[in-house]
């Protein structure tokens, strides 16, 4: 085998030396192939993608369409009635709870988060900045198993002490938890587009006598808009989609949360509790992959609605 | 560079070819029990399947053991699908259970005796509760600890999801067939039995019940209508909160599966390891 690869070496070297319009040639075919050859790599990824993608969508749509087999839109949709056991797929209370956990999430994370990107570019000294973006870092590779576990075992008995409940479970304890783990993302995605804003827009809003307070809200925020919506987008998926830290702190009792510390479930907790102990072809599996569907749908529709403010804002400036 | 291409490729297709033939060559050898045994199901039962496993493969080095656990429901479930021979399940899967129906055509092969206890936070006063109090906490009538006894504080109740192995014996066997039912406030479910007891052991006035194997001085184990939980208790037959451990098989099991489900099975495992990770023996029931 090497005897063989080492003749061909030799045969080239041969011929590079022979003729030099040969060896442009076949470093022409060589550079053509390299091209073509990774562009058709990286276009099949591509393509892979959103074949899996795709095929997420379809399985786990055709899954939960079977849900409707059995029991009506309305039921899925418009009940909070969740008794598997006696047939009531009701999902609303979760949805909304889902809903109201992300807002309340972000409410939490974004203004903390941003003002912090904000702190970073704008404020702090050279050496702070140098030793608070790695620590930022690694807090984005923390597992969620570990937030949730800091939620369980330290947040919970202090919640528990400072509301004066029996439990502390409920929304507001996987809020703080899901802000905690959020937060670096949405501030390190921020602290990068702020910090990409020119120089100059800066010089020259100092130069027309703003403070740096207005240099910050009227120059760098609108400028670097886009960014910040993007970590915003990016730290909100991350929201909606756990469910490790989630399950461990909120309760897991199907109802609608009517209050801040009420035991509760959303989309993703409700999928983790229940996927283990039912049966694959009965109505509660449906309801369940119709619920993981769902939750694609809902990120999805929010991703399109920030992405669509975004651009108009865009086109407004 | 394309005849280097070739050639390089040329090379890997050999060795592949090579490789392959190896293989087969080796799984062709002649063996007298062989074959590959994929365990699924509860995992309460795991950890004496885990140890079984180990010490068959010791003995049977050429049978092949897979065991993992997610939750009694997919043993069976497993089975039926055939993606595993054994289901491991806290109840009888061949008969109907409250929840679950019947799965027709399966065989429950007992390997195991597990006991339950109720469990309740290390704050609590109250060291014995009966059939009717329980029954009285779960479906929400007794709200307060001092009406069974105890000091005057909520009672919190932490349950097991719907479909737990855990729960459906629970519930026969504690609660004499009662209904477990949500409740606005004080009332948590959770996933697993590490899941439980770390709920228990860390809110204060928690009541829930969890394998006795799981007790340790972390919660409180309560008596059960007077009787002390403990496997002595069980074998005696005074403590009644216990199920059976089964290995749902499709149809009587044969070949490697036969010979694993025996070595469970067998006076030597359950009077050694089985008994070592505290699960009782079949041999003491009778």
């Amino acid at each position: 085998m090497s005897t063989e690869v080492q003749t061909i070496a030799s045969m080239e070297g041969a011929s590079l030396l022979k003729t030099s319009n040969r060896r442009r040639f076949n470093r022409y075919a060589r550079v053509q192939f390299t091209n073509k050859l990774f562009k058709y790599i990286f276009l099949f990824s591509i393509l892979m993608l959103c074949l899996v993608l795709a095929l997420v969508i379809f399985f786990i749509g055709k899954t939960g369409i079977l849900t409707f087999k059995d029991i009506t839109l309305a039921d899925f949709f418009l009940s909070m009635d969740w008794t598997p056991e006696e047939g009531h797929f009701g999902a609303l209370a979760f949805i909304l709870n889902t809903l109201s956990l992300t807002g309340i999430t972000l409410l939490i994370a974004v203004p903390i988060s941003v003002g912090m990107a904000f702190l970073l570019v704008e404020i702090a000294p050279e050496w702070f900045k140098q030793f608070v973006r790695p620590v930022l870092d690694l807090l984005v590779g923390i597992p969620s198993i570990v937030y949730g576990y800091l939620g369980l075992t330290v947040l919970i008995p202090l919640l528990r002490e400072w509301s004066g409940e029996n439990l502390g479970d409920g929304l507001f304890a996987a809020a703080l938890v899901l802000a905690l783990m959020i937060l670096p993302t949405i501030a390190r995605v921020s602290d990068e587009a702020i910090a990409a804003v020119p120089k100059k827009y800066r010089e020259a809003a100092y130069a027309l006598g703003s403070t740096r307070l207005q240099v910050m809200m009227r120059v760098v925020l609108p400028a670097a808009g886009r960014g910040i919506v993007a970590a915003i987008i990016l730290g909100m998926t991350r929201a909606i989609g756990e469910t490790m830290a989630v399950v461990m702190v909120i309760g897991n009792t199907a109802q609608f949360a009517t209050d801040l510390f009420m035991p509760t479930s959303v989309l993703t907790s409700n999928i983790v509790m229940q996927i283990s102990n039912v049966e694959f072809e009965s109505t509660w599996n449906y309801a369940l992959h119709m619920m993981a569907f769902l939750l694609l749908i809902i990120s999805f529709i929010l991703i399109l609605i920030i992405r669509l403010m975004s651009r108009k804002r865009r086109q407004e400036a | 560079m394309n005849k280097r291409v070739r050639a390089f490729s040329m090379a890997l297709i050999v060795s592949l070819f090579a490789v392959t033939t190896l293989f087969s060559g080796a799984a062709s050898a002649k063996e007298e029990l062989k074959g590959r045994i994929t365990i699924n199901g509860s995992t309460a039962l795991l950890p004496m399947t885990l140890q079984a496993a180990k010490e068959f493969q010791k003995l049977n080095p050429k049978v092949k053991i897979a065991a993992s656990g997610k939750g009694s429901v997919t043993g069976p479930q497993a089975v039926k699908k055939g993606i595993a021979q054994i289901g491991a399940c806290d109840w009888d899967a061949s008969i109907d259970v409250p929840g679950f129906k019947a799965f027709e055509g399966q065989v429950a092969n007992k390997v195991a005796v597990i006991p339950f206890a109720t469990i309740v936070n290390k704050n609590v006063g109250v060291s014995n509760l009966t059939t009717e109090q329980l029954k009285g906490i779960y479906s929400g009538k007794i709200t307060n600890w001092k009406d069974v006894g105890g000091s005057d504080s909520d009672i919190v109740v932490i349950t097991r999801a719907f479909g737990s192995g855990t729960r459906v014996n629970y519930q026969l066997k504690a609660l004499g067939g009662g209904d477990i039912t949500k409740k606005k406030e004080n009332y948590k479910e959770v996933g697993s039995s590490g899941d439980m007891k770390t709920a228990v052991a860390t809110t204060p006035n928690a009541i829930g019940y969890i394998d006795l194997v799981y007790v340790n001085s972390d919660v409180k184990a309560v008596k059960f209508n007077g009787v002390e939980p403990t496997t002595d208790n069980v074998i005696n037959g005074k403590y009644k909160v216990w199920s059976y451990g089964y290995y749902m098989t499709k149809g009587q099991p044969t070949g490697a599966t036969k010979a694993f489900i025996e070595y469970v099975q067998s006076t030597k495992f359950q009077q050694g390891s089985l008994k070592k990770l505290k699960f009782i023996p079949l041999s003491a029931m009778k």
